[in-house]
């Protein structure tokens, strides 16, 4: 169905159709049943002037001598111009007729059984005859038959059924357009809930996400519809304010370093400074460009990940050696600050190694920072059903449960006086947990008894 | 060494050239990619460094002509879009390496040496020093004015990187990325806290001090009359 037709159209169209054909139908059986009833009537008539005949032989049989049987019979039927009638003996030859049918000879008297009457019908010229025909023991010579047969004319049967069947046939057309009128109407009516939806969601703007259509207003085949319609509406308001969120955070988290920046060279230049002063300006400016940059290629890399364009380069990973590399890079770092790292288990998956090696040096230097002194952070790689797991526990402070689900959220930071210190922009939980989603894996946390640990699983490799 | 800067935005093309020059090479600025053509074939250049969005012929169909002409020039991207279509298209019309803007110049500065490093094929140095202190590359040991330091692994990887690049200040993001393989923006306080507890064995019980923090930068190891 390549071609747009009209849902009005077509339901005109089959309102109409439906309509005609079962009032065909209706006239057609209407007709039949007239028709079979003319016939019986027919019959009727037919079968008591065949006995009016038998009887009219009868009697002459009875009486032996005198009246011969075609006078007989014409003084019978004096009267009867409606009827025609013909009598053959046994030799076909014709005893007696009357009225102006010609009655087709061969074949229906020919074969007419004894005493059954047998109807048919034919036509000659313009009329059409009903006949009925039977065999009668002859009284002029005995132990043979006459064929005695007896037919009307029933062109005004015709003629009704033709005057009926073209009525019926302009009132078909006539309902036809009725019903089709009728549909186009209600179809129309039907619709205008559609177009009105369809004008409501028109007014739909990006500033206008909140906007819902009423579905205890539109007919209840309509209602699906308009909840789907509401759904979709929830879901962009949800994604739009998550890209509206991250733009203003991104705008807030660079005019902070740029701030920094425009003050701190702005004082510098004030006066003349000596030649140390000014490359520590620099140095420091440096840093701070350094962060900035670093920031926004991780914004770059988040923003790739949110439209599917971050896809790993598969190849199988072992954990255990990743981590243990990761150990190395991290063990000086954290042996300052009096941090064990333990690894137990190993585990294989098939994964980018680049990206699990920064997903797993994310957590871990989460880990590290939040440890308190003395304490062990600990990897623990296993197998489950649902895959590879890898759990990443610190003890630190116990985090609010219901902070736990915000870690991974750009910019997030649980503490928000420690804004611009070593710990970078906020993003790198969030850069965790957009390549295990594009490995196809799931990372969670939880927060208890000083223990905090996340635990990523991974299909396996 | 001469080297060719093709940049069209004006204060990178300035600034590149400027710190390009302190370090010691000769460098020429081409402001567009017909310009950029024109210089690169005419020119005796042992590098370019080139611009991909450049007005009128962009840094891809440049390096094709160039190797058209068959010039084996080595030739160092310069890209703002980080797509890994892009890499691979630059890497194969035989680009040499590629940097994604915004850069620590030091890195640039990290990469041109290597490059320029590349093809020369000296003799491997078994032992590598500077003023007092020798590293035995294939006995893996350490001394400083004839005593013996006991280094890490990772600690002797790193104090091999600064030997063999001293002079050249290192990013922090070059050091973890050639003694860690952390090729990705990583937690630079661990750069810190290595360097720190290297210098501790290498420099603090000894004078001159050999390694130097440049702040905003990185670290260098240099002697002290060198600099």
């Amino acid at each position: 169905m390549s071609r747009r037709s009209s849902l009005t159209a077509r339901l005109t169209l089959l309102f109409a159709t439906a309509s005609s054909l079962v009032l065909l139908a209706l006239g057609l059986v209407i007709g039949s049943a007239m028709e079979r009833h003319f016939e019986e009537q027919d019959i009727d008539t037919l079968g008591g002037k065949l006995e009016l005949i038998s009887h009219a032989i009868d009697q002459l049989r009875g009486t032996g001598e005198g009246t011969p049987l075609p006078q007989a019979l014409a003084q019978a039927f004096v009267g009867h111009h409606e009827l025609a009638i013909l009598v053959l003996d046994a030799d076909r030859q014709t005893v007696f007729s009357a009225g102006d049918a010609r009655f087709p000879v061969m074949a229906p008297i020919a074969s007419t059984a004894e005493a059954t009457a047998t109807p048919f019908v034919w036509s000659q010229g313009e009329t059409q005859y009903r006949a009925l025909a039977t065999r009668i023991a002859d009284p002029a010579h005995p132990g043979q038959q006459l064929i005695v047969a007896v037919a009307i004319d029933i062109a005004h049967h015709t003629q009704f059924m033709a005057s009926f069947s073209r009525t019926l046939w302009l009132f078909m057309l006539g309902a036809a357009l009725v019903s089709g009128l009728l549909g186009w109407f209600a179809a129309r009516r039907g619709l205008a809930s559609l177009q009105q939806v369809a004008r409501q969601t028109a007014t739909v703007t990006a500033n206008k996400l909140d906007f819902r259509l009423a579905e205890d207003t539109v007919p209840t085949e309509l209602s699906e519809l308009v909840r789907s319609l509401n759904d979709m509406l929830a879901r962009l308001e949800d994604a739009f304010q998550r890209l509206s969120d991250f733009s203003s955070d991104l705008a807030h988290e660079l005019r902070t370093p740029i701030s920094n920046l425009m003050t701190q060279t702005h004082v510098a230049l004030s006066r003349a400074r000596d030649a140390e002063d000014y490359r520590d300006i620099l140095a420091s400016n440096a840093e701070e460009f350094e962060r900035m940059a670093r920031m926004v290629s991780d914004m770059l890399f988040l923003a790739k990940s949110d439209n599917g364009l971050v896809i790993p380069n598969r190849q199988v990973v072992d954990l255990g050696a990743e981590v243990a590399a990761l150990f190395e890079f991290y063990d000086a770092l954290a042996e300052d600050k009096g941090v064990t790292l333990t690894q137990d288990g190993a585990v294989s998956v098939s994964g980018d190694p680049l990206m699990l090696r920064r997903a797993l040096s994310n957590l871990l230097s989460n880990a590290v920072r939040h440890a308190s002194a003395d304490s062990l952070v600990r990897v623990r790689l296993d197998e489950t059903a649902d895959g590879a797991r890898i759990r990443v526990e610190n003890h630190g402070e116990t985090l609010p449960a219901e902070t736990l689900p915000r870690f991974f959220e750009r910019f997030y930071r649980a503490d928000p006086s420690r804004h611009h210190t070593s710990e970078g922009a906020g993003l790198g939980l969030a850069i965790t947990r957009s390549i295990i989603v594009a490995h196809g894996g799931s990372i969670a946390v939880e927060s208890r008894d000083g223990v905090t640990a996340f635990e990523i699983t991974l299909p396996c490799a | 060494m001469r080297i060719l800067i093709v940049e069209d935005e004006a204060k990178t093309g300035d600034y590149l050239k400027q710190g390009l020059t302190e370090a010691g090479y000769v460098v020429d600025l081409a402001r567009d990619g017909m310009d950029g053509l024109h210089l690169a074939l005419t020119g005796d250049y042992d590098l370019v460094i080139l611009d991909v969005m450049l007005p009128g012929l962009n840094g891809w169909q440049l390096l094709e002509a160039v190797r058209r002409n068959g010039r084996e020039l080595p030739v160092l991207f310069l890209t703002a879009r980080d797509q890994v279509e892009d890499r691979v298209k630059g890497l194969e019309l035989g680009a040499d390496d590629y940097l994604v803007k915004p850069f620590a110049f030091a890195e640039l500065l990290a990469r041109v040496r290597t490059l320029f490093r590349r093809g020369r094929n000296g003799t491997e140095p078994t032992t590598l020093t500077v003023a007092d202190l020798e590293l035995d590359l294939l006995r893996r040991r350490v001394t400083r004015s004839s005593r013996r330091i006991d280094l890490t692994a990772k600690e002797f990887s790193l104090l091999e990187l600064l030997l063999r690049r001293q002079g050249e200040v290192l990013p922090r993001s070059l050091i973890a990325s050639q003694v860690w393989d952390m090729n990705f923006d990583s937690d630079t306080n661990v750069i810190e806290v290595a360097v720190r507890r290297l210098r501790a064995k290498v420099d603090d019980p000894f004078e001159p001090k050999l390694i130097r923090t440049v702040r905003g930068m990185g670290y260098v190891l240099e002697a002290p009359d060198a600099a």
